[in-house]
């Protein structure tokens, strides 16, 4: 009777849950004696609390622990599995956790109840500090090697969240983690009477200690790379591992270490393609994935993993097929002609019935197929796209959306097609897919243009997304009058302003106006003003005062208004988030007291942002977004090389300004990056920046003297360039003083002798010259006298680039023809024996020539040849354009061709031998 | 034959009128407190035992009450924690090295501050002198003197001489706790 009871009442209680109730409640755990089962249930109710985020607060947390550490007086074991479980929730948020340490100490001992043994040591983990772990390394380490897999399982993931608190102790566990992770023994002998299957499932858990033995001994490693290869090779080897999760960890090893290294890159792939016929499926398509995800991956080296894949696609199991056309799919995006081998297998899978797999076999075939298939493929689609989920509609609508870039011919059909599902139910994301995809076929396929905005203007006729709205009512408003018959976008806006929300009346409002401003056709104009004047009643403030604006503006002679209403120029987005970020940020105080300066932005015009984000939409899908684990991206993305650029001079800018003699040489034009004329650990550190004027130039060193107890006095910088009819220097400024690790600025000016335009390029000899006196120990003043010296430091060179300025420019091929109809052209071809392949070539062809890669080439997508296109201005604004094309053999290294075309003179030569 | 009867007498008594109480041990560190726990609960004497991280309960039959002795640790970062675990105990035993004169100073503070607390407030306190099988110990009259323990009022105050070595007196304070019991 008593247990009915208490069942009703537990079961009236997990419904209302209520944290303060259960805090009261908790008085429970000081009675005497304690009854395990009440004590129980009180545990649940606090489990149920914390795991269905429920937060304790910090006090209640602790008085909860301390009340629950004195449960462990009773000794019965299914309580203090609870104990530990809440223990181990509760570590986190209560104080002095440390005060239980002892106690579960006694339990993770040898000898006490199995049942518990592993949630002590889980719990233990929780509540320990830095300080004391190295008191129970013993206990752990006979955990790990334990024969009850539970335990050493729970030692073994303990070990890994105690590794960043307790680094060097935890390190000294590595034979035993190894030990558990060969798992020479099995516990089926152990635990074997249990019968059949039992011995089966405890031999399955066990293979579970070699997966947290791997995983903790690559956290061990992850340091040392070697350490980490030699475990890739020791563990891969086959039989080793039993624990298929615990090699999929090791496919994941061996491919971060390819990527990392391009030494390891080839003994790696060995590795993976061996894994590709592994008995276990998962590592087959972890490995598989893994090939596929590859930076610069060859074909040859990707058809054994498509192949492995194929076969799963015609698996009798759909979560087989389901993986293997997933992978299928990402690799088509931007290696079609690989996966279509598997045509004929996808091709099957098109009316599977599962949706999941006939979405993506079907988008995997609209990026291999050829431009005859399309048109079947969509019938097929529309066929079912009622009955899949928004995400798998998502997926299709991206894939329409890339071919129609591709094959711009067929645009009419997928127009259809797109305007079909953009009626159908659907969620905003899955809408603004499709309306964005629409965006993309007006901006980049001229053909469709009128349709898709007809097609659009019936959608906000019945569109439930203000934000929607207002986008399209935008597009309408830039395209529609450009259009043949802009009346009849007029009656659809206009429609808006009659029916919608403010938000979406004013953006109708202003759409309208563009119709109105610079129109020829007096009729139109004259009804756009009727239309705004009717607006003017409107109910609220935004929308009224845009129309007001916008009559005022039409009223306006037609020069001023275009101005304001079809505004063709933008800021550089990306470089202008950058400024207001770095602004924001900013430490220093004095950068709030001036106002964010707009003008600073670089202004591009529409169709150069256009370019922009077309090849930033063409290349998404391509490797430029792969390999998240390569670390952080170089800062190289477009538009960001620019703005560093800008950022440093004006930095430099700035520091320059202060010195009144260098005030008359106008503004700085451009600042070189900081080039180390000495080792980083000599006595004197020397670092150089170019600086670029006008009609001068002006070179700035920044000198440390790390030599204890010495002062440097009247520091200069004796410079000879090596051509002497170019440059002629003009004043030195020197450092007065130096101490010890304080580091000071020489500046030496030169002034151009052949006039602004021209570009001098000479390399300049070095040598220090100082008055060393030593630092008296016993007063800390120097000494009076000391004596002159001289210290050579490594030439500098003033080369080509250092005039140019990466810009970015929409089209390459526009820049190119333009800079070579009315520039001179020079070219080179070059080897380069000290590059290690393609992509690293490409990043150090860019930082030398310090100009803008454009088109994405900043990207190497093969591993044996590519062509860089490279696009900058020179400091007084004249264009120049490299294409450079390379190819890599292992022999020779990396041959360039390499082609400059410079709309100034002596520009191209100049820049070319910046490379040599 | 009068075995036997004491045997079903402890039973009955155990039986019918068992009680359990709570008792606390607290001191500075490394002196004696988990030792003097041990051979209490009729286990051997070890000299090289660890540092107590926290606290550790054993539970001491004697007769019909079963003692639940706390065993909290003595170093400086556990001693804020000590309140905590005093709050509505039977007694509260305080141990002290008796041969480690440096150390009586903070031990005496330490004892004091607790005492003061209000949650504490009539509980009754046993000091224990330990290790007075050393020479060099001090005898129980100068400990009282030591500690201050005539400052202490509002409650009972004791102090023994004891050594969880040689197990001297340590009837004495199982007597005493017990007596405690019935409170």
């Amino acid at each position: 009777m008593s247990y009915m009871k208490k069942d009703e009442d537990a079961d009236q209680t997990m419904i209302k849950l209520d944290r303060t109730s259960v805090f009261q409640d908790a008085r429970l755990f000081n009675s005497s004696p304690i009854s395990p089962r009440t004590c129980r249930t009180l545990l649940t109710k606090i489990a149920v609390l914390l795991f269905t985020g429920e937060q304790f607060p910090t006090n209640e947390a602790t008085t909860l622990f301390f009340g629950i550490s004195k449960l462990f007086q009773n000794k019965d074991p299914s309580l203090r599995q609870m104990v530990y479980l809440i223990l181990k929730e509760l570590a986190n948020t209560a104080e002095d956790v440390i005060m239980s340490t002892s106690i579960i100490m006694k339990d993770t001992a040898v000898g006490s109840d199995v049942l518990y043994r592993a949630n002590a040591i889980r719990a233990l983990c929780r509540i320990i500090d830095a300080t004391t772990v190295q008191g129970i390394e013993r206990l752990i380490k006979t955990a790990i090697v334990d024969k009850a897999p539970s335990v050493s399982s729970a030692a073994l993931v303990s070990s890994y969240h105690l590794l960043p608190i307790a680094r060097d102790v935890v390190r000294r566990w590595q034979s035993e983690t190894q030990e558990a992770a060969s798992g020479g023994k099995q516990s089926t002998g152990f635990l074997g009477f249990g019968g059949g299957s039992q011995a089966h499932a405890i031999s399955q858990s066990n293979f579970m200690t070699q997966y947290h033995a791997i995983g903790l001994l690559y956290q061990m490693r992850s340091h040392d790379r070697m350490a980490l290869v030699k475990m890739v090779q020791q563990y891969g080897t086959a039989g080793v591992i039993k624990s298929p999760a615990a090699l999929v960890l090791l496919v994941r090893l061996a491919a971060k270490l390819a990527q990392e290294d391009q030494g390891l890159r080839k003994p790696m792939m060995q590795m993976l393609d061996g894994w590709l016929r592994h008995k276990h499926e998962m590592v087959n398509f972890e490995a598989a994935k893994a090939i596929c995800d590859m930076r610069d991956v060859s074909d040859a080296e990707a058809s054994q993993a498509v192949h492995v894949l194929q076969l799963f696609l015609s698996s009798p199991r759909s979560i087989t097929k389901f993986a293997a056309i997933r992978i299928l799919h990402n690799f088509a995006t931007f290696k079609p002609q690989v996966v279509n081998v598997c045509n004929p297998d996808i091709e099957a899978l098109i009316s599977n019935s599962n949706r999941s797999i006939a979405t993506f076999a079907i988008t995997t075939l609209l990026k291999t197929g050829n431009e005859a298939s399309v048109d079947r493929l969509m019938k097929q689609i529309s066929g079912f796209m009622a009955d899949i989920t928004d995400e798998f509609k998502i997926t299709i609508v991206e894939a329409i959306r890339t071919l129609c870039l591709k094959f711009p011919s067929k645009q009419a059909g997928m127009l259809s097609f797109l305007s079909g599902i953009l009626r159908d139910e659907g969620g905003y994301e899955f809408k603004r897919s499709v309306v964005e995809s629409m965006f993309d076929l007006i901006k980049f396929v001229p053909d469709s243009k009128e349709d898709a905005l007809a097609h659009l203007c019936e959608f906000i006729e019945d569109c439930e997304f203000t934000k929607l709205s207002v986008r399209i009512l935008h597009l309408l408003g830039v395209e529609g009058p450009k259009t043949s018959h802009p009346t009849k976008f007029i009656r659809y806006i206009y429609n808006r302003v009659v029916l919608e929300n403010a938000i979406v009346r004013a953006a109708a409002v202003t759409a309208l106006a563009k119709f109105g401003v610079g129109q020829k056709d007096p009729e139109v104009k004259s009804s756009v003003s009727v239309l705004l004047t009717r607006c003017l009643d409107d109910t609220d403030d935004e929308v009224r005062d845009r129309a007001a604006l916008n009559l005022r503006l039409m009223s306006e002679e037609d020069e001023t208004a275009t101005r304001f209403i079809s505004n063709d120029s933008m800021y550089s987005l990306s470089t202008f988030e950058h400024q207001l970020v770095m602004y924001v940020t900013s430490n220093d105080k004095g950068t709030f007291s001036t106002a964010f300066d707009v003008a600073t932005i670089p202004v591009v015009s529409q169709e150069q942002a256009l370019a922009e984000e077309r090849t930033k939409k063409l290349t998404s899908a391509t490797p430029t977004l792969k390999a998240p684990s390569t670390g952080p991206p170089k800062g190289k993305s477009n538009g960001v090389a620019e703005a560093v650029t800008v950022a440093a001079t004006q930095k430099y800018a700035e520091q320059l300004m202060q010195i009144p003699e260098l005030k008359e040489y106008g503004t700085l034009l451009k600042s070189s990056a900081p080039v180390e004329l000495t080792e980083s650990e000599t006595e004197y550190v020397v670092t150089a920046v170019k600086h670029i004027f006008k009609e001068h130039i002006v070179l700035q060193y920044d000198i440390k003297n790390t030599l204890p107890d010495t002062v440097l006095e009247d520091v200069t910088m004796v410079v000879a360039p090596s051509e002497d009819d170019v440059l002629e220097e003009e004043f030195i400024v020197p450092a007065p003083k130096l101490a010890t690790n304080e580091p000071g600025i020489v500046y030496v000016t030169f002034k151009k002798l052949a006039g602004e335009h021209s570009v001098p390029v000479t390399s300049f000899t070095n040598n220090l010259k100082f008055t060393s006196k030593e630092i008296d120990p016993t007063t800390g003043e120097p000494e009076e006298s000391g004596y002159e010296d001289e210290y050579q430091v490594e030439d500098l060179e003033l080369t080509g680039s250092d005039y140019v300025i990466p810009t970015f420019a929409g089209s390459f091929d526009h820049v190119w023809e333009q800079t070579g109809a009315n520039g001179e052209e020079v070219s080179e071809t070059l080897q380069l024996s000290n590059m290690k392949g393609i992509s690293d070539a490409t990043e150090q062809l860019i930082s030398a020539l310090s100009l803008q890669p454009l088109e994405g080439t900043d990207v190497a997508l093969s591993n044996s040849t590519h062509t860089l296109k490279l696009f900058g201005k020179t400091v007084t604004g004249g264009r120049v354009a490299a294409l450079i094309k390379m190819a890599f053999s292992s022999k020779s290294g990396v041959t360039t061709k390499i082609v400059v075309r410079a709309e100034e003179e002596d520009v191209a030569p100049a820049v070319i031998a910046s490379l040599t | 034959m009068a075995g036997i009867f004491r045997t079903i007498y402890d039973w009955l008594l155990r039986m019918f009128w068992a009680t359990e109480m709570d008792v606390t041990m607290i001191g500075l560190q490394n002196a004696g407190k988990s030792s003097l726990l041990r051979v209490l609960a009729g286990g051997e004497f070890t000299v090289d035992s660890i540092p107590t991280i926290g606290f550790n309960t054993k539970r001491v039959q004697k007769g019909h009450v079963t003692l639940k002795c706390w065993d909290l640790g003595g170093q400086p970062r556990f001693r804020p924690m000590w309140e905590r675990y005093c709050r509505g105990v039977n007694a509260i035993v305080y141990i002290v090295d008796a041969a480690d004169r440096a150390a009586l100073p903070v031990a005496m503070e330490e004892l004091h501050d607790l005492m003061n607390k209000a949650t504490l407030e009539g509980i009754p306190l046993l000091v224990l002198g330990n290790k007075s099988d050393l020479p060099n110990k001090l005898s129980v009259d100068e400990l009282i003197d030591a500690m201050e323990l005539k400052s202490i009022t509002h409650r009972e105050v004791s102090c023994y001489g004891i050594s969880a070595k040689e197990e001297t007196n340590l009837d004495a304070v199982l007597h005493w706790l017990i007596a405690r019991a019935s409170r």
